[in-house]
């Protein structure tokens, strides 16, 4: 298991400067003047130098990269142009509003997308399976803020229910600041929705068809038991791994959503570091996230390990 | 539907010219056994297109998909008011005349949505398709070469998969700008490593077979085996993929449309329109914002219909 764990964290690592290195030439090597584009062609020369200094690309870039891999390590970001803040302290707080958005986002779809899996496993091919797997299909492929502005128009207007601005007023109780992110994370909830029902089920498919589910059944298993018990820890190896990777996929979506509802998270803290050109904010809050992917990944995998030992034991071999 | 088993007279005439294009002559292929693999692959082509162009999802798909592309085409020649003529004052709720409603400063809702498909149409397939020709190329190169090119290659693929596509997106275009074709570039950058991690598992699984060898006893060069050998035995997963990748390509291009990236201000894309409007939700102003929003979903759930069911087929799920 521990040789197992380490292959895996080593391969976290080396992905994760392979990440860095990708956002490092996305951001320095694509050809031209990043201040003159930023301040526009009216700019003066000097303005264009000074932004240019600031940003540090009139180093050679070799230095530049030295820079930017130890900030990766020592999670230090530099300054914002805009605001001149620390990157760190604005990426994190913002980083965990949006982490609340998410988790309830997540305590929403789960069950639900779980069990539906489940459900439609079982009646695979008939009506009820082709509903929910064409819903769960087309509710995953709408971007999140449509989703987002269409659940605002009906349930925040029409219906008067949860609040147009999700950010809540400072010191509201933790029941109170559900009331304001319910909508927001349910805008997620159906995009994820479609993602781990659809992997769920497949999971569940393959346990039925197995040998072992089989035995479990001509031993005289009730089929609820045999679910619990047998089909349910095997197959939901691939509904962890699906989660994992929505928790990295979510802070593409968590923009739209967070504009929609006017929330100050990450997305929002990226979008205006966007419009301003502040490359450092950008830059830490995509790198952030990768290393918020990274983590729930090797997450992933531990538990994989712990449910399943035939995962946990090839490493050692 | 009419019965399966019998033959449709129109069907071998649509579908030929399209699966001729498909095979491609190749020296082992000629000659009498030659001919009947010819023709076998030829008849599984046809097979395939008749099991997909049964499935009622796919016509769902091509209808709304067809709708669409009459929008984009035609745009304000059947559009029933003029996309940018200001007609009331102010914002008028859906009624005869304007069945969408007018916008805040007047226009008609309707015509807009109709006008608005061609940004889209014409970004998101663009994208795509060049995602997909660079992810085929390099795909192939590293699943033919394999080695270490494959290995470094792979790893940089991974670091790429580890971000959420929008976000990158939005990186490239703080750096680069946000016209037109920095999005189709963007998207198709973006897309290029999942496309070629997908051909690169196909290719893998042809490489080592008989008629690759063979190939390459007669002396072949690597371009040859791999663009005229392989690559029509890899069309399968390269098909679905491209689909796919349309799907998510118009997803990516609206959100990004709505978080300010592509078309600019007056113009009436879909995610721009939303982004116009979405602030005037909370006054009760929704038929702005809901029908671009709808109109967004109706095109992605379609394509993913598409996609969904040229999957099911290809792949036997």
């Amino acid at each position: 298991m521990r040789r197992y764990l380490l292959k895996r964290l080593l391969s976290a690592l080396i992905t994760l400067w392979l990440l860095a290195t990708v956002i490092f030439l996305i951001v320095n090597v694509i050809p031209g003047d990043v201040g003159r584009r930023v301040l526009g062609p009216f700019a003066l020369k000097e303005d264009v130098a000074r932004y240019n200094h600031d940003l540090g690309i009139d180093r050679p870039l070799i230095n530049q990269y030295i820079t930017s891999m130890r900030r990766l390590f020592t999670l230090d970001f530099g300054h914002s142009f805009q605001t001149k803040q620390l990157v760190s302290k604005m990426i994190f707080p913002a980083l965990f509003r949006s982490g609340k958005l998410a988790l309830l986002a997540f305590v929403l779809t789960i069950p639900i997308s779980i069990a539906a899996g489940i459900f439609t496993a079982r009646r695979q091919d008939k009506l009820a399976d082709r509903a929910v797997v064409n819903v769960g299909l087309a509710t995953s492929s709408i971007p999140e803020f449509a989703t987002a502005a269409v659940l605002m128009s009906v349930f925040c207007v029409h219906w008067r229910f949860g609040h147009v601005f999700a950010d809540p007023p400072p010191g509201t109780s933790v029941i109170g600041q559900l009331r304001y992110l319910l909508m927001p994370a349910l805008a997620m909830a159906i995009a994820y929705f479609g993602y781990i029902a659809r992997m769920s089920r497949a999971g569940v498919i393959q346990g039925l068809q197995s040998d072992y589910a089989r035995t479990a059944t001509m031993k005289g298993l009730s089929s609820g038991a045999v679910m619990r018990k047998h089909i349910l820890r095997n197959s939901l190896a691939p509904t962890i791994t699906v989660i994992s990777v929505s928790v990295g996929y979510l802070f593409g979506g968590i923009i739209g959503v967070e504009k929609v509802f006017n929330y100050h998270g990450l997305g929002s803290v990226m979008l205006t570091a966007v419009t301003s050109h502040d490359i450092p904010v950008l830059q830490g809050a995509v790198l952030l996230v990768g290393i918020v992917y990274m983590i729930s990944t090797l997450a992933a995998d531990v538990l994989i390990a712990y449910l399943n030992p035939r995962v946990r034991l090839e490493g050692t071999r | 539907m009419s019965d399966p088993n019998a033959t449709n007279p129109h069907s071998e005439v649509v579908s030929t010219p399209a699966a001729d294009e498909l095979v491609s002559l190749t020296p082992a292929e000629i000659g009498m056994s030659g001919a009947v693999i010819l023709g076998e692959r030829q008849q599984a082509r046809r097979e395939n297109w008749r099991l997909i162009r049964r499935r009622p999802a796919f016509i769902v798909g091509v209808f709304i998909v067809l709708v669409w592309v009459v929008c984009a085409v035609f745009g304000q020649s059947i559009a029933p008011h003029h996309a940018f003529d200001e007609y009331t004052t102010g914002h008028l709720s859906p009624r005869a005349g304007y069945p969408f409603g007018t916008d805040e400063i007047g226009r008609d809702v309707l015509s807009r949505v109709i006008v608005g498909a061609r940004d889209v149409l014409k970004v998101a397939p663009l994208g795509a398709l060049l995602g997909v020709l660079l992810g085929v190329l390099l795909g192939m190169v590293m699943g033919y070469l394999g080695g270490w090119i494959d290995l470094v290659l792979s790893r940089i693929v991974e670091a790429f998969l580890a971000l959420p596509v929008v976000l990158v997106a939005l990186l490239a275009i703080a750096t680069l700008g946000s016209g037109t074709w920095v999005v189709i570039s963007v998207v198709a950058a973006l897309f290029t490593p999942i496309v070629a991690r997908t051909v690169r598992a196909a290719v893998i699984a042809e490489r080592d077979l008989d008629y690759v060898t063979s190939a390459k006893l007669r002396g072949e060069s690597s371009g040859f085996i791999m663009f005229r050998e392989i690559l029509p035995n890899v069309m399968g997963p390269i098909i679905v993929e491209l689909t796919v990748r349309i799907g998510y390509a118009v997803f990516v291009v609206a959100t990004l449309a709505f978080l300010g990236a592509g078309p600019q201000a007056p113009s009436p894309d879909w995610g721009r329109q939303v982004s116009d409007a979405y602030n005037s939700i909370s006054a009760g102003i929704w038929w702005t914002t809901v029908f671009p929003a709808a109109a967004i979903a109706s095109l992605v759930i379609a394509v993913n219909l598409i996609a969904d069911s040229v999957q099911s087929v290809l792949e036997g799920s």
